[in-house]
């Protein structure tokens, strides 16, 4: 199944981010202040936050969100249960808002949870601005089919990613420029993109 | 609709507002984007520096309270480990990697306090001079691997946290 607009990933290409509203979901007040400033100079005009679950919550019921990044341990239940309840909630708009989830601890694990529970993308913590936008790009430009299930709604989590819009990527012939950097003992942030890009079976 | 006593997936395609406007022309190319953010974190700079102390001292103040109780009080490792966390996912944005690196190593030792680890005083200590040493301005743009004697003792001193307990299970 292609998409219907055949968009192809592997061109120069830019984003137009002003009017989209953001939401972007933290405990620490300073992470959302830096985010901000980097959507900003990407060209972003409407960036709102939050810094629990149920406020993040209430700003999704409130209002049409165009992107929600929020972090993997928003408190108090975490931004995957975050992620979650808003894929699962069938009388809101924004079901199908896209959602980037940053985490600081990205283990397999995380990674493959956050995936489970709906997200389009997992970002490492401390995030560059590079790899924020290469993210945004990617989901400007490859959008997923979505899947409907009694267990899952979501985007597809069988996808394979056939390389960044910029040619950022893993395969042999992309080019090699660094977008992300590893932190600590976790995944890095290609493996990150990787394992979300391994193919899944049901 | 059920298949065989199976669930069919619905599939379908979803253009959110997102990925239709973010299409739209008039974006500024990668490299303008890129250097407009770089600019944007570089303004908010010293900010952020006044930030970093307040935050690190405050890390600092709540490190020093517990001694004789620390490790088994939860509230308190909740309250260290979130500081950590806050100045882990900061720290190289802002053009400190060895912060985030010390950072989330001393966070480490009290994710395993947590799990059961004995408290040793002097394993948090080394890392809040560490702490200290990666503000100054000399090593704030050192990356880990620059300094390996540092970040090789301290991840083995991380470790240290993990043997005690393994030791004391033994006992």
């Amino acid at each position: 199944m292609t998409h219907p607009t055949g968009i192809s990933s592997r061109t120069n290409r830019s984003i137009n981010l002003r009017d989209l509203l953001f939401l972007i979901a933290d405990p620490n007040a300073y992470l959302c202040t830096i985010v901000h400033s980097i959507l900003r100079g990407f060209g972003a005009t409407k960036v709102t936050e939050a810094r629990e679950c149920t406020h993040a919550l209430q700003a999704l019921s409130d209002q049409k969100i165009d992107i929600l990044i929020c972090d993997a341990l928003l408190p108090p239940y975490g931004g995957l249960k975050l992620t979650q309840a808003v894929r699962r909630n069938t009388k809101t708009e924004n079901r199908t808002v896209p959602i980037l989830v940053m985490a600081g601890d990205s283990r397999a694990t995380t990674i493959e949870n956050a995936r489970d529970a709906g997200a389009n993308m997992v970002i490492a913590k401390p995030i560059s601005p590079a790899q924020l936008y290469d993210r945004l790009l990617w989901i400007a430009f490859n959008p997923r089919q979505f899947v409907d299930t009694p267990n899952y709604f979501g985007p597809d989590r069988r996808f394979k990613i056939e390389g960044y819009p910029n040619g950022v990527g893993r395969r042999k012939g992309d080019t090699a420029v660094e977008i992300g950097e590893a932190t600590g003992p976790s995944l890095s942030q290609s493996d990150i993109d990787h394992l979300l890009n391994s193919a899944r079976a049901g | 609709m059920v298949n065989n006593g199976k669930v069919e997936a619905r599939l379908f395609f979803v253009d959110t507002e997102f990925q239709k406007k973010a299409r739209r022309p008039g974006g500024a190319p990668r490299d303008v984007a890129l250097t407009r953010a770089q600019a944007g974190i570089d303004e908010i700079q010293v900010d952020f520096e006044a930030w970093l102390d307040l935050e690190l001292g405050e890390l600092i103040e709540l490190i020093q309270k517990p001694k004789s109780a620390a490790g088994r009080d939860t509230v308190w490792l909740e309250m260290v480990e979130i500081r950590c966390r806050h100045l882990r996912d900061v720290g190289t944005t802002m053009g400190f990697p060895l912060l985030t690196f010390v950072a989330d190593n001393l966070r480490e030792i009290f994710e395993r306090l947590a799990a059961g680890a004995v408290y040793r005083g002097h394993l948090i200590d080394c890392h809040v001079q560490a702490l200290k040493l990666a503000m100054q301005e000399q090593y704030r743009n050192c990356r880990p691997e620059q300094l390996p004697e540092l970040s090789d003792g301290l991840r083995h001193v991380a470790q240290f946290a993990t043997v005690v307990k393994a030791e004391q299970e033994q006992g």
